[in-house]
């Protein structure tokens, strides 16, 4: 066996999570290495995932604004064009964006390997190279960063050329003509309402009677309607019985209740299973979940004190935003430097069409809590930005504690909102009141003036109280 | 080494490095499939071709511009294999023949479903979506309108039977099926879509039998000998480019052009190089199945597109167990 190299801290992964811990503990003074199995860094974030989904998805959105232009009322996709011309740009944004990724590590100290990684023992790693070579690696520290690949169920028999699953789907050469999607979860909902914008008629089955169920019922009954009103459908309450290829041109879903969905393709976004099985955990004693996950605390530490698990690997919530800091905030526990307070609160973004994006308590979560809440709303279509940039399909929720006073959560619908959520964040940090938004002025046409209005809602709700209170 | 920490001996391959240095998998590519030509059509097996690549190998010059003529003015053929084609007549008349079966009898034949591929896709039957695979033509044609557009094709295209090479259209027909199967399974293990990857390896040497029908015509029109190394070095010179005037006609789609002209040189892909790493790896496999001598297992492996294509030692362990599967598919479909 070749010499051991030892290292303060082996991250195993090279994604957002990884990338994030490997540098807080180069910045920290440690001597930190990373394992990737891919040729390049960032992980399933960068080559099969968020990237590449939303390239495509710039391309849908600007066939909507075309569709809304007077200038090009009615316009479509030509049939004939190729997925790959949708997602031009593609190669061009994965390898700035890679390099980027790699640049910081490199500018960091942080040395790289290519390989994959399996346990010898609590603090020893096996790496084993493309060329199948072998070497040793050990660190006091070792974080898990694995990630997820989609998850294939037994009774799906997903051939990646008619049934295909959120890796797959991409390399698609045509538009189908029609797209049935099995999930209601963030890739679920993202995809089917990409396809459904590029003119493909999608049609998503799911279990739940609506998707997304942890996220404010309210966005997400919006977000439905939006995407029916652009041609597709959302089926809930769904048992699938079967799904086969036709062995000439469809691939037909029965449901329990006989029902029978046909589409030229399938996506199948079940879920994500954690990339685990390849690590050769037995030898530590790592516990894995009844769903496959790696049991960690809230530090993300995992049974054994010197190795956590960071991003998909340990579950939900499966976002890049988190994970990320899940890396940072490992590092920092394993290193006792403090995690600071900036994280207790991560916003959720989704990219369908249109955005939706979470920072905080929602209603469901505020009136849990609270027994009792106050809702601010501003609608997109009423104010003058949304109205200039015709961004109907848009809502802003502020939800504010019992008294109308403090801010607990804002949840935003609508073209923009994974950015205009930054603004609910940076004011849930600070414990800015429900006031700060009207007294504070914006710039004018914005979309930020929702925040404005939605509070002047809950300051009318609240002025209105104390009147009846008074009354 | 990034931190300057110390350097690694090979076993560690920093990012962005590796597989790299690589430069002669274009010339392994002839190698190979003059070893191919030469166990199928006789030749000396004791000859070295490692040390013949086609550019050391001499055209006669009549026949090679001959053939640039041909080539330039798209005077270029593609033949159907008539076995094929009798059987698509028979089954376009078998009234309980349906459309599944008609598919898996044109899967069978590039020619034939590259030309139904180009015909399904012209103007004359006005596709509501480009014909990407069978299946679609298949279900946007249906059974009879398909079986006529095989028929004719096969009435009008000249065969391919080429006194002394029969052997060679042969290999060159089970090689093209071995690298559609495995260009699938390699897909599958890379997550990718297979549909285009079994067009990009059933069709990444269609230009062969179409080089080597053309320039055995032409040395017999003009009584030029014509001897099998010069045949490998034309075959092995012009079949990308006689591939690449083929895609271009039948518009196919980028990425199987794109597999075509740029499997043995992938590193210059302009766009689809995932599409065009995969069939030089379905080339390379399918030449190690159907070519016994052709490889031994570490020569097999000495190759930059494993590691471009991130196929660790087991990866590539589990595409050679695949063997005697893809072996019987191919004995299957060649029958």
């Amino acid at each position: 066996m070749s010499t051991v190299l030892h290292y303060d801290i082996v991250v195993i992964g090279s994604g957002p999570a990884g990338q994030k811990a490997a540098i807080q503990g180069a910045k920290a003074g440690k001597h930190v290495a990373v394992i990737e199995r891919e040729i390049g860094v960032g992980g399933g974030c960068v080559y099969r995932g968020t990237i590449p989904s939303k390239t495509l998805r710039e391309s849908a959105l600007q066939l909507d604004r075309m569709k809304r232009s007077a200038i090009t009322p009615n316009a479509a996709i030509p049939s004939n064009i190729l997925v790959s011309t949708l997602m031009q740009r593609l190669d061009e944004v994965v390898t700035s964006h890679g390099d980027y990724m790699m640049n910081q590590l490199t500018r960091n100290g942080v040395t790289l390997f290519h390989g994959r990684a399996q346990f010898r023992s609590d603090s020893l790693i096996e790496m084993l190279t493309i060329d199948g070579m072998k070497q040793t690696v050990s660190a006091d520290t070792i974080i898990i960063a694995t990630g997820s690949r989609p998850r294939a169920p037994v009774d799906i028999p997903i051939d990646h050329e008619h049934i295909l699953d959120s890796d797959s789907i991409l390399s698609m050469i045509y538009l189908p003509r029609s797209l049935t999607v099995l999930g209601g979860g963030i890739i679920a909902l993202e995809y089917a309402s990409i396809f459904a914008a590029l003119g493909v008629q999608v049609t998503i089955i799911d279990r739940a009677d609506r998707p997304l169920q942890f996220f404010d019922a309210e966005l997400v009954r919006m977000f439905v309607q939006s995407f029916e009103q652009a041609g597709g459908r959302y089926s809930g309450k769904q048992a699938i019985k079967d799904v086969r290829w036709d062995g000439i041109s469809q691939v037909v879903t029965t449901l329990q209740d006989g029902q029978v969905f046909t589409g030229d393709k399938m996506l199948v976004a079940l879920g994500r299973q954690a990339n685990i099985e390849d690590l050769n955990l037995s030898t530590t004693g790592l516990i894995v979940t009844e769903k496959g996950t790696l049991a960690v605390n809230e530090h993300c530490q995992t049974a054994i004190p010197n190795i956590y698990g960071v991003g998909d690997l340990i579950g939900p919530p499966g976002l890049a935003s988190s994970a990320m800091e899940q890396g940072r905030r490992a590092v920092c526990h394993a290193l006792g430097l403090p995690v600071g307070q900036s994280a207790d609160i991560i916003p959720t973004g989704v990219y369908t069409i249109p955005e939706m994006a979470s920072i905080g308590l929602d209603e469901a979560a505020g009136l849990k809590r609270y027994r009792e809440v106050m809702i601010g709303r501003a609608k997109f279509n009423e104010i003058a930005r949304g109205q200039i940039s015709d961004i109907r399909d848009g809502l802003l929720k502020m939800v504010a504690d019992p008294t109308g006073e403090y801010l607990l959560g804002v949840q935003i619908i609508g073209e923009g909102a994974t950015e205009l959520i930054h603004l609910g964040q940076m004011a849930l940090q600070h414990g800015a009141t429900v006031d700060s938004f009207v007294e504070n002025i914006f710039n004018f046409p914005t979309l930020a003036e929702t925040y404005r209005v939605a509070a002047l809602d809950i300051v009318g709700q609240r002025q209105k109280r104390l009147k009846s209170i008074a009354a | 080494m990034v931190n300057g920490h110390r350097s690694l001996s090979a076993s560690e391959v920093l990012m962005g490095h590796a597989g790299k240095g690589f430069s002669t998998s274009y010339r392994q590519e002839s190698v190979l499939t003059s070893r191919e030509h030469q166990s199928a059509s006789g030749i000396d097996s004791n000859m070295d071709t490692a040390i013949h690549a086609p550019h050391n190998v001499e055209m006669p010059e009549q026949i090679e511009q001959a053939l640039v003529e041909r080539i330039d003015k798209d005077r270029i053929e593609l033949p159907v294999l008539p076995q094929v084609a009798g059987r698509v007549m028979a089954l376009a008349h078998d009234p309980s023949a349906d459309a599944a079966h008609l598919s898996a009898l044109i899967h069978q034949d590039q020619a034939l479903a590259a030309h139904v591929l180009r015909i399904a896709n012209s103007p004359a039957y006005m596709p509501r979506t480009p014909i990407a695979s069978l299946q679609h033509a298949v279900a946007m044609l249906g059974v009879n309108q398909l079986s006529e557009i095989a028929v004719t094709v096969s009435l009008k295209s000249a065969a391919v039977k080429i006194p002394g090479h029969e052997a060679d259209i042969r290999q060159l027909w089970r090689h093209a099926l071995a690298s559609g199967a495995y260009a699938k399974e390699i897909a599958r293990m890379r997550r990718y879509n297979v549909e285009s990857a079994y067009l990009c390896g059933l069709l990444h040497a269609v230009g062969k039998p179409v080089v080597l029908k053309t320039v055995t015509a032409i040395a017999a029109d003009l009584h030029v000998p014509l001897g099998p190394d010069g045949i490998q070095a034309f075959l092995d010179g012009y079949h990308a480019r006689v591939g690449s005037v083929i895609a271009i006609e039948w518009a196919l789609p980028p990425q199987v052009a794109e597999a075509i002209a740029y499997y043995g040189v992938y590193e210059h892909t302009p766009t689809h190089r995932q599409e065009a790493m995969m069939t030089c790896l379905a080339d390379r496999l399918a030449t190690y199945l159907l070519v016994p001598d052709s490889y031994d297992d570490s020569t097999l492996r000495d190759h930059s597109v494993f590691a471009d294509l991130n196929l660790y030692p087991n990866d590539v362990d589990t595409l050679l167990s695949l063997k005697e599967k893809i072996l019987c598919l191919v004995d299957t479909m060649a029958q």
